[in-house]
């Protein structure tokens, strides 16, 4: 049996929490984030496509509509867009993060760094998709066919990002390989102090609206400054309504999170559309 | 060469017509299995109804089916070993050979069923183990657990070609043999040791610690699914002789030995009975609202509430039957009993993984489904073919049923 081990406090100089908001005010639901996505990461392209359940793409760009989809008049029929791709969740501590995809795993492809990024290594994966059973927001793809690049699309190849095997989980890291990328930079002319490494993952850099900002969590400065995120109203979390009683109920909340381990994800949308919030912190109970 | 294809060839003369029609079918099961799994390996999982929101399916119930209703070697040795229940010895030898079959064609449907079979191995060299003792993920522990549990049931297999007549003959098998049967107490204890371990992990603990899916999470599925292999295995031990017996028209083992095992298959029944609906229970009025859901709500869906009520009602009948003396030797009812609660079992592990993984993440999404394709089938239906094979083969050449000898008109000698 598993069982919860005693947290260990990590040890290391990474003062940094990678995280990510998603303003859906501004989104337009162009998809760039997820051409751009599939563009650095190497994602492969298929003869059809249209198998969605089966497609590889770490952003997914999901349709959120309001109950009202039919016959409903106009006006009352709302429609979002949502980019949705990896929460690097951290668990209830994020000084010990316990990822719901992570413990699983039986031959350690993924793990959580001491940024707080939840890592998967394509060449140690054994293809056995418990982690996919496992991620509350189906962030983690299989590669059900050998990934293919047609023609010219073989050129456009991003050297620093491994082309996966078939028969391999693959999901999105925050760009892991950007951060690497700078970090080398950065270390080039002198600077050896990581937490000085800043980046910006693809998707975000490719929103035309600025609908996506990207930071460090526990940075006052940075746009995503969590303790700023937890006080804005249009602040929520995917599937995560625990957040609702943090501020209604903070000894129910610490009681539950007490017994029970939560996803807490580091990506945080923000929306003024009390339907939209509801529908992406949860479900209606009938 | 000659002499084989003879051999073959009486052989085969040698069924009866109905016989050799449902040879004909478990071969060409086979060969399709052989086909498919071919086309799996090489070209790859693409041509399973699986996707990456149904992440598994078909192979891993079978996995989870074959490890429960295989279990019941574990539980039956240890009664019979440990507990000193000598009534089941005639029962002991077909047991072994089903759970060795169980477990064998468990990892056969792992290998087609991970995207990278190549890399099987890693569970091996790279094991999650975490800081502790125990292993971290519960994928690990089945891998290690199964690969020990499948060595002791070699052991505990090995006597029983050994004491064919004519390997029996040469003095150094037939010590070996003898030897190797001394050992089986220890065997048997280790067994036990080992498969509640797997039981559990591959069971229910493997989908009970998800903590982050509440159509699954709850800790004590762990220890569930132990109670369901008790109870589900047992009964499988006597379904399968039974109907070898069915069909050899023999008496293949006394009848107290079945009874023995379906008075214990019947009170592990109750147990299982009880914290089932302990389960239900929590799931309905902790786990789920945990998650801040109904339960009632996660229930629908294609696998939802007809699975759950109609494994409850199958679980009824052998409690019902195993419990009353009057009942269980009726030998209709009994064969009742033993179908319903293998299929109970069944039909609880498949509510695991299809129910499982049909429950919508998100509040925008509905339940989903799942529809096997003609290579999941077969592959499946394949193994199962293969499996049915192998336990012909060996009542019809080696001793599996001992009382069969003693009555004096025992299978083997007509052939060996
Ligand atoms: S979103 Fe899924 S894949 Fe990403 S960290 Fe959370 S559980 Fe893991
Ligand atoms: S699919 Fe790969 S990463 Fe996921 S749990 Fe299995 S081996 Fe680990
Ligand atoms: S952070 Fe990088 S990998 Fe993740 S969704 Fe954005 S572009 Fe894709």
């Amino acid at each position: 049996m598993s069982g919860h081990v005693a947290p260990k406090k990590k040890v290391s100089d990474m003062k940094r929490l990678w995280g990510m908001a998603i303003d859906l005010d501004k989104c337009t639901g162009c998809g760039a984030c997820q051409v751009a996505c599939s563009q650095e990461n190497n994602m492969p392209i298929f003869d059809d496509d249209s198998d969605l359940p089966k497609r590889v793409v770490f952003l997914d760009l999901m349709k959120v509509t309001n109950d009202n989809d039919r016959d409903a008049k106009f006006g009352d029929v709302k429609v979002a867009y949502l980019p949705k791709m990896c929460m690097q969740c951290a668990g209830n501590d994020p000084d010990d993060p316990q990822p719901p995809c992570v413990s699983v795993c039986p031959v350690v492809a993924t793990d959580v760094g001491d940024d707080g990024v939840v890592s998967q290594i394509w060449s140690r994966c054994i293809g056995c998709r418990y982690c996919q059973a496992s991620c509350p927001y189906e962030a983690r793809v299989f590669n059900w066919w050998k990934p293919r690049y047609e023609g010219s699309f073989k050129e456009g190849l991003n050297p620093d990002v491994s082309i996966a095997s078939r028969g391999t989980v693959v999901k999105c890291t925050f760009c892991s390989h950007i951060w690497k990328r700078e970090r080398d930079r950065l270390i080039a002319k002198g600077v050896t102090d990581i937490n000085a490494v800043q980046y910006t993952p693809a998707c975000v850099a490719a929103c035309p609206t600025g609908a996506m900002v990207f930071g460090d969590l526990k940075d006052p400065q940075s746009p995503v400054y969590e303790e700023k995120l937890k006080r804005d109203p249009r602040a929520v979390r995917l599937v995560h309504s625990i957040d609702a009683l943090r501020d209604t109920n903070p000894a129910e909340y610490e009681r539950r999170t007490k017994i029970k381990n939560y996803p807490n994800p580091k990506v945080w949308y923000l929306t003024s559309d009390q339907w939209l919030r509801e529908k992406l912190s949860g479900f209606k109970k009938s | 060469m000659k002499n084989v294809i003879e051999w073959i060839k009486n052989e085969w003369n040698s069924y009866s017509k109905n016989m050799r029609i449902a040879l004909a079918v478990l071969f060409g099961l086979v060969a399709l299995f052989g086909i498919f799994a071919i086309q799996i390996l090489f070209w790859g999982l693409g041509y399973t109804d699986m996707n990456n929101n149904f992440a598994m399916g078909i192979w891993i119930i079978g996995d989870l089916g074959l490890v429960a209703l295989g279990g019941g070697a574990f539980f039956t040795g240890f009664f019979l070993y440990i507990l000193r229940v000598d009534k089941l010895e005639p029962l002991i030898n077909s047991t072994v050979l089903l759970g060795f079959m169980c477990y064998l064609f468990t990892f056969i449907l792992l290998v087609f069923d991970i995207g990278q079979p190549l890399r099987a191995w890693f569970g091996y060299s790279y094991p999650n183990w975490g800081p502790g003792l125990m292993p971290q993920s519960m994928l690990t522990e089945v891998v290690w657990c199964l690969t020990f549990y499948f060595l002791v049931l070699c052991v505990e297999l090995i006597p029983i070609p050994l004491k064919h007549k004519i390997v029996d003959k040469i003095p150094f098998f037939h010590y070996f043999g003898h030897y190797l049967h001394k050992l089986m107490w220890i065997m048997a204890a280790v067994g036990t040791f080992l498969s509640f371990f797997h039981q559990g992990s591959l069971g229910g603990g493997m989908w009970g610690v998800l903590y982050a899916k509440p159509g699954w999470f709850r800790p004590h599925y762990f220890f569930l699914a132990i109670v369901a292999a008790t109870a589900g295995g047992t009964s499988f031990m006597m379904l399968i002789p039974k109907i070898a017996g069915r069909i050899m028209k023999k008496e293949v083992a006394p009848k107290e030995s079945f009874m023995t095992l379906a008075r214990i298959s019947g009170v592990m029944f109750v147990f299982y009975l009880i914290f089932r609906g302990y389960d239900l229970y929590s799931l309905f009025n902790t786990y789920a609202p945990l998650a801040d859901r109904s339960y009632a709500d996660i229930l629908g869906g294609y696998y939802g509430w007809w699975v759950v009520i109609g494994e409850l009602l199958l679980c009824l009948v052998p409690i019902v039957i195993f419990n009353v003396k009057k009942l269980r030797e009726q030998e209709k009812l009994h064969f009742a009993g033993l179908v319903s609660g293998v299929a109970a079992i069944s039909l609880s592990k498949v509510e695991a993984v299809l129910h499982g993984f049909s429950v919508p993440n998100f509040s925008w999404k509905g339940f989903t489904a799942y529809n096997p394709t003609v290579q999941e089938w077969f592959i499946f239906l394949g193994s199962l073919a293969c499996m049915t094979l192998i336990y012909m083969a060996f009542a019809r050449f080696f001793p599996l049923f001992p009382h069969l000898e003693k009555g004096g008109h025992g299978e083997g000698e007509a052939t060996a």
